[in-house]
């Protein structure tokens, strides 16, 4: 294998990288009209790389064993082209996140540029490096290469968390908040990245691979020693740390808190998707084909009637998906900042999609679990968004009226009266707070729905009685977020409030807020995408028969893959 | 995976226009066609949208009241085009908007028991569609034109509002007569639930009127729970909502039926028009559920006459006759239907006899009527209701808006015993003579409309065997019809000029009339020169009141009405066999079919048709249920014309005391209101009150219990959340620890 026959999955990640190379010059420029190009290159290089993803990514049948993972061969292409469209949502509210100041002072001729001090070029290019991470975690066929896009993802949001408080200018009490967080989030993320990093170290040794699609057949073949079991119980845990799900959730709402609110936005769609992108292969290198009673002699053994992961990965995901929930939702009824608020809603909806992961794949999209997590995924992002956008649109009138410093609403109180004050906004942030509660006709609906009837045809019963429950008790705090924008009057005794003088923060609030609408009476096409892209590819004949040899050169065992990809058996094959 | 593998979650609320391509399954499939259909809820609604932003802009002009009209009147011209180029009238055709609900679970394939429903936003237009939104359409632009005079007192706000209404009742009114499923039908049978809600309720400061809206609303969801089940039942039974799929299933056991055999048919059939029965007796104002169409005329005339005298009403009519085939797979329900529908005919008639009210008059004689209708269908007539249908739809909306220009014209005033010679007042003619044409009509004076239509019904009820008993009734019903109908006409049209106005005097003064006061200023001297009887007169205002006449719009209107109330009668006489609306049925799923050979031939000629005292019952009828009507007309006269020198009395007034207690109660309505309030109301209080207490007690407590967990729960795992790292750190690699614990110990 060279880095030749990789190419095809790379190309919308080599357009990223070239692009951030640019901006990371663009935004060094001491012309002014120059550095402010950053942002609009950075979202033609998402564009380009969305179609290129969507042009160029070999399909389900055409991905060969030696080139990429042919466990779920069709998610690259969706998610790559999902992380495109939301990371061009996103970079419309990443507007004027940094050095704000900075840019005001020069622009009234009192100061300098000084590149020193300059932060535009790293943050815009920062923000594309950890998409092109991102962009590379659902290409990755490899432990090494998805430990690597992990990183890739995560590293530059520590330095995007820490930089987004404001320049290194006047003391602020901001900035102290923003660099705490990123200092905390930092060190965490390290702790996490090592626990997965051992987990996956344990899944080396015990199958001698780094490779996924021969550590699936390893696992097939085989079955899951003790080792391996635990390298995989120890990763998942350490991915946990990506989702912020429990128990890797501690640091969640300290960050979100401390980041400014397009930061905080970011950090809720990009480790997350990255997270569960990497949980779904490393879960996928299993296989949901086991038997709660199929441990033989200390291995876990796939068993042909067998629907489920291996009984402890799947208790693990149980509970962790259970406590995810329930602490994310009764800590969110806690909170008076409406950030903190956010950040608990975002480790809830963690727990959500992780049923799906238990769930696993299925004939239909109703059925699928792993198709539910996709479509999850974009949702997510896409309503999360509009609600983050409203903070970031909203900021603290300061006394002198300048609107150099940021301070950014804190409390839900500060919502109070948005319809009447600010009618748009108020919209956006009902709509918003209304499908992220998963009300019908709204796309955090159709999004939760299938989540409920995979685990339902999975037997998961009482998981999705929790999920219910969960569901209830999130209407608790979302509908505050409701009735304080929507029912009641402003308060008077309230810091007045301001518009953000980034108008394409609020077009991304409202492009948010009209997909929850749009999509959720188009989304048939994008249903039927994820469905197509969680076509699960259960390992076939390298498990039982002698494999055919897949040596370099040798295609009929990529196409026999392909084969079954796109004619994948009836669902109701007699005997099923 | 192809898209048709997919089954799902799909709710496609987007996909405009498009002709799927079915396979043509076994039985004729309804060719697509009829698509100008479509424009009128299009028209419609884009009408309420429009009445909407002028609410909105604060539109203070007649601008809602002539988009409306025009609106309303393109949609006419689109039924019209459709009837004229034959789409429908033959045979039916599907007009497919949009898929709206499309919906399968289970799974499909050689051992799949896989499930679905469908129904979709499209049309099915045949002979018997086009019959009523003709009607629909039609009366609706000219009520609309009437409105734009009548509540001309209201423009601003309230004008916009009630022309949004109007015009959603259209659009729901056009779903409910145009769907081809039970699903849309079951929509436009909502929709035009909640506009009647709406209007009747337009007063909304009038206490009255809140109580009428809400009792018709509440009475209404008792035949809606009905027809809600029926369209259930018939889901289950038949496997579909669509109607071409339900009446080629239903018509498995037609022939079944025809012979009389009905013990091949399952109950559960048998049923389903048992239960749909029940929404239309509660939309149609039959017993028991007719109580709130009487209040119902606390809505703004127009309404009353659009609404609850014309269309809406006759939905339930139009859904037995929609129906029909179902109906005829049951042994009880079309008799049922029959017996109800008399009943109701003969109970309204006594309370509308008794009555004072002019407005409630034409409200009972709606329900009278609309039990004849009803009496139709059971006897077998679905031509006879549905020409029925059609010639009280001009005369009542005549009538309505007649009494609506004199509670207009007179401030309100709706008493016969408070008016009398409106005839003689000047402006008035166009009122008159509209008047005493509907009054024709409605007590079937010959050669009239009304009368061809009643005969109709009448004669078959003499000619079903077994239904004699009914004829009877509905003869004897139409005498009594003939009176009250006339005795409003002589108590308020001709007799002494006298009046007293109403006690929206004041509403109107301060709606500031002054161009209506200025132009009949000219009236004001023939007004004196006729005299208020000072005796009646005297009450404060009255002394300078005049009525004012009615303007253009709403003459114009009443002249076209009437024209149409005679002319009408024409269509009896087109065609070869039981006239115009007699072909528009055949074509429909109305249509009787026709009874099955061997049946024929084994009942024989001895099973004669049934005779109305030995003689042919289509001969003779016309000219005994004449004699009838002049007999009603002919007491009318003598007891309130004859002699009568006031407003106030006549020589009725003698004799109501003779009839003692029978009289009360007639005009108390025979207390059917206070029985019901004593059998339902009051034991349903009871019992609300005492669920108020439990939960109050025990379900707010387990809410409050259920809030209450989380939030404790949050409190004491808060404290973790300290924000120091270490131990953030410590707490994840604790975790970490007792979930490899807790999946230890399961697992071994």
């Amino acid at each position: 294998m060279t880095l030749a026959d990789r190419l095809p999955f790379l190309w919308p990640e080599i357009v990223l990288f070239g692009f951030t190379c640019w901006v990371m010059m663009l935004g060094l420029s001491p012309h002014r009209a120059t550095r402010k190009l950053c942002a609009p290159f950075s979202g033609v290089a998402l564009a380009i790389a969305g179609i290129v993803a969507w042009q160029t990514t070999p399909g389900a049948g055409q991905v060969a064993r030696e080139t990429g993972q042919v466990l779920l061969p069709g998610m690259v292409m969706y998610a790559k082209v999902a992380i495109a469209v939301v990371g061009i949502l996103m970079l419309l509210l990443l507007a004027g996140t940094v050095d704000r100041a900075d840019e005001a002072e020069i622009a009234a001729r009192r100061q300098k540029f000084n590149p020193l001090s300059s932060n535009r070029a790293e943050f815009y290019s920062f923000f594309l490096f950890s998409l092109t991470g991102l962009m590379l975690c659902a290409g990755a066929d490899d432990l090494i290469w998805l430990f690597l896009a992990l990183e890739l993802t995560s590293l530059p949001t520590y330095i995007m968390v820490t930089m987004s408080g404001g320049s290194a200018g006047a003391w602020m009490p901001w900035r102290n908040k923003s660099q705490e967080a990123g200092v905390k989030y930092f060190f965490l993320g390290a702790l996490g990245a090592a626990v997965f990093l051992y987990g996956f170290a344990l899944i080396y040794g015990g199958t001698g691979t780094t490779n996924l699609n021969e550590i699936r057949d390893h696992i097939a073949s085989g079955g899951l020693d003790s080792l391996t079991m635990t390298g995989m119980l120890v990763a998942l845990v350490g991915l946990c740390f990506k989702i912020a799900a429990v128990p890797m959730h501690f640091y969640t709402a300290d960050v979100y808190e401390g980041a400014a609110a397009p930061v905080s936005a970011f950090l809720a769609f990009t480790p997350k998707t990255a997270g569960f992108l990497a949980i779904l292969l490393l879960c996928g290198t299993m296989g949901w084909s086991y038997m709660p009673e199929s441990a033989a002699g200390g291995r876990w053994v796939a068993d042909a009637a067998g629907t489920s992961l291996p009984e402890p990965v799947r208790l693990m995901l149980w509970v962790i998906a259970a406590l995810t929930m329930t602490v994310g939702n009764v800590l969110a009824i806690q909170q008076d900042s409406i950030k903190r608020l956010l950040a608990y809603s975002s480790i809830a909806h963690s727990g959500y999609m992780l049923v799906g992961v238990i769930a696993g794949p299925g004939e239909t999209f109703a059925k699928s679990g792993l198709a539910a997590v996709l479509f999850y995924l974009l949702c997510y992002g896409v309503m999360n968004l509009g609600a983050f956008a409203v903070v970031g649109v909203l900021e603290r009138a300061s006394k002198d009226g300048s609107t150099d410093q940021v301070h950014e609403i804190e409390t839900v109180d500060e919502l109070r009266g948005l319809m009447k004050t600010r009618p748009i906004l108020g919209w956006v942030m009902t709509i918003c707070a209304l499908s992220l509660l998963g009300l019908p006709p709204l796309l955090g609906f159709f999004g939760k729905a299938p989540l409920f009837t995979s685990a339902i045809s999975a037997g998961e019963i009482v998981l999705v009685v929790v999920l219910g429950v969960n569901s209830a008790i999130a209407a608790f705090y979302y509908l505050r977020l409701v009735r304080a924008a929507m029912l009641e009057s402003p308060d008077a005794a309230a810091p007045r409030t301001v518009e953000s003088p980034f108008a394409s923060r609020r077009t991304a609030g409202v492009l948010s807020a009209a997909g929850v609408v749009v999509l959720a009476l188009a989304g048939n096409g994008i249903m039927r995408a994820a469905q197509h892209a969680a076509e699960y590819l259960p390992a076939t004949d390298a498990a039982h028969e002698p494999a055919p040899a897949h040596g370099p050169g040798d295609h009929s065992a990529a196409s026999d893959a392909g084969h079954v990809v796109e004619a994948p058996p009836k669902p109701t094959t007699p005997g099923h | 995976m192809t898209a048709t593998e997919l089954s799902t979650f799909t709710l496609t609320l987007a996909s405009l226009v498009q002709e799927s391509g079915h396979a043509a399954p076994a039985h004729s499939e309804p060719a697509a066609g009829g698509m100008a259909t479509l424009l009128v809820p299009v028209f419609t609604l884009l009408g309420t949208v429009l009445c909407g932003l002028f609410a909105a802009f604060k539109v203070k002009s007649k601008l809602p009241a002539w988009t409306t009209v025009l609106l309303l009147a393109a949609s006419f011209a689109a039924i019209v085009y459709t009837y004229a180029t034959g789409q429908g009238t033959t045979s039916p055709v599907i007009a497919h908007g949009f898929d709206w609900i499309s919906i399968t679970w289970g799974e499909f394939g050689s051992a799949g028991h896989g499930h679905g429903i469908a129904a979709n936003f499209s049309f099915y237009v045949d002979a018997l569609t086009l019959l009523w939104m003709l009607f629909v359409t039609g009366l609706g632009t000219l009520i609309a034109l009437y409105a734009s005079e009548y509540m001309s007192h209201d423009v601003g706000a309230g004008y916009c509002r009630f022309f949004a209404a109007f015009n959603l009742f259209v659009f729901s009114m056009s779903c409910l007569v145009m769907a081809d499923n039970f699903l849309l039908l079951y929509l436009g049978w909502e929709g035009v639930g909640l506009c009647s809600y709406l209007l009747i309720g337009y007063f909304y400061k009038k206490p009255s009127a809140v109580a009428a809206a809400k009792k018709a609303f509440i009475v209404n969801r008792i035949g809606d729970l009905g027809l809600a089940l029926g369209v259930f039942l018939i889901y289950v039974q038949f496997g579909s909502v669509e109607y071409k799929a339900v009446f080629a299933e239903a018509g498995r056991y037609i022939d079944a039926a025809r012979a009389g055999h009905f013990d091949q048919i399952p109950w559960q059939v048998q049923l389903i028009p048992l239960l749909l029965m029940v929404g239309a007796f509660g939309k149609s104002a039959q017993l028991p559920l007719y109580v709130w169409l009487p209040d119902a005329m606390e809505g703004p005339t127009p309404v009353s006459a659009l609404i609850h005298a014309a269309t809406m009403v006759t939905a339930g009519v139009y859904l037995v006759a929609r129906s029909y085939p179902l109906f005829l797979c049951s042994e009880t329900a079309l008799p049922v239907v029959a017996w109800v529908g008399t009943l109701t005919a003969l109970l309204a008639a006594t309370i509308g006899m008794a009555q004072f009210d002019i407005k409630r008059i034409m409200a009972y004689s709606t329900v009278s009527q609309l039990g004849y209708m009803f009496a139709g269908l059971g006897v077998l007539t679905s031509t006879g209701a549905a020409f029925h249908v059609l010639t009280h739809a001009f005369f009542k909306a005549l009538l309505f808006l007649c009494c609506g220009a004199v509670m207009h014209g007179f401030a309100g005033q709706l008493d016969l015993r408070k008016l009398s010679g409106v005839w003689k007042i000047p402006g008035w003619k166009v009122v008159s003579v509209g008047m005493l044409i509907g009054c024709a009509n409605l007590s079937g004076f010959p050669l009239t409309p009304g009368f061809f239509s009643k005969d109709m019904i009448l004669a078959e009820a003499f000619v079903t065997p077994g239904m004699a008993a009914i004829g009877w009734l509905l003869l004897l019903t139409a005498g009594l019809t003939a009176y009250y109908t006339f005795r409003v006409f002589f108590r308020v049209f001709v007799g002494p000029v006298e009046y007293e106005p109403g006690d929206e005097l004041h509403a109107h003064d301060d709606h500031g009339h002054d161009g209506h006061a200025e132009a009949h200023g000219t009236v004001h001297g023939h007004g004196d020169s006729h005299g208020h009887s000072a005796a009646t007169g005297n009450h404060g205002h009255a002394g300078h009141f005049h009525p004012h006449a009615p303007g253009w719009a709403i003459n114009t209107v009443l002249a076209i009405l009437a024209t149409l109330s005679i002319v009408a009668a024409g269509l009896y006489f087109m065609g070869d066999h039981g006239g115009w609306a007699a072909n528009m049925v055949h074509h429909s799923t109305a249509a009787l079919p026709p009874a099955p050979a061997d049946h024929a031939a084994e009942s024989g000629a001895g099973h004669a048709h049934g005779s109305f005292l030995g003689m042919d019952p289509h001969a003779v009828m016309y000219y005994v249920s004449a004699v009838v009507g002049f007999i009603g007309i002919g007491v009318a006269f003598w007891l309130h014309f004859a002699g009568r020198t006031t407003a106030a009395t006549s020589r009725a007034d003698a004799l109501v005391p003779k009839l003692g207690a029978v009289a009360r109660a007639a005009q108390h309505k025979w207390y059917v209101d206070e029985i019901y309030d004593f059998l339902l109301v009051k034991p349903l209080w009871v019992l609300s009150h005492i669920f108020h207490l439990i939960d109050a007690l025990l379900v707010d407590g387990l809410v409050d219990f259920a809030g209450w967990v989380p939030r404790t729960v949050g409190k004491v795992i808060r404290p973790a959340q300290s924000g120091l790292l270490h131990g953030y750190a410590i707490g994840m690699a604790g975790g970490l620890a007792v979930l490899l614990l807790i999946v230890l110990l399961a697992v071994t």
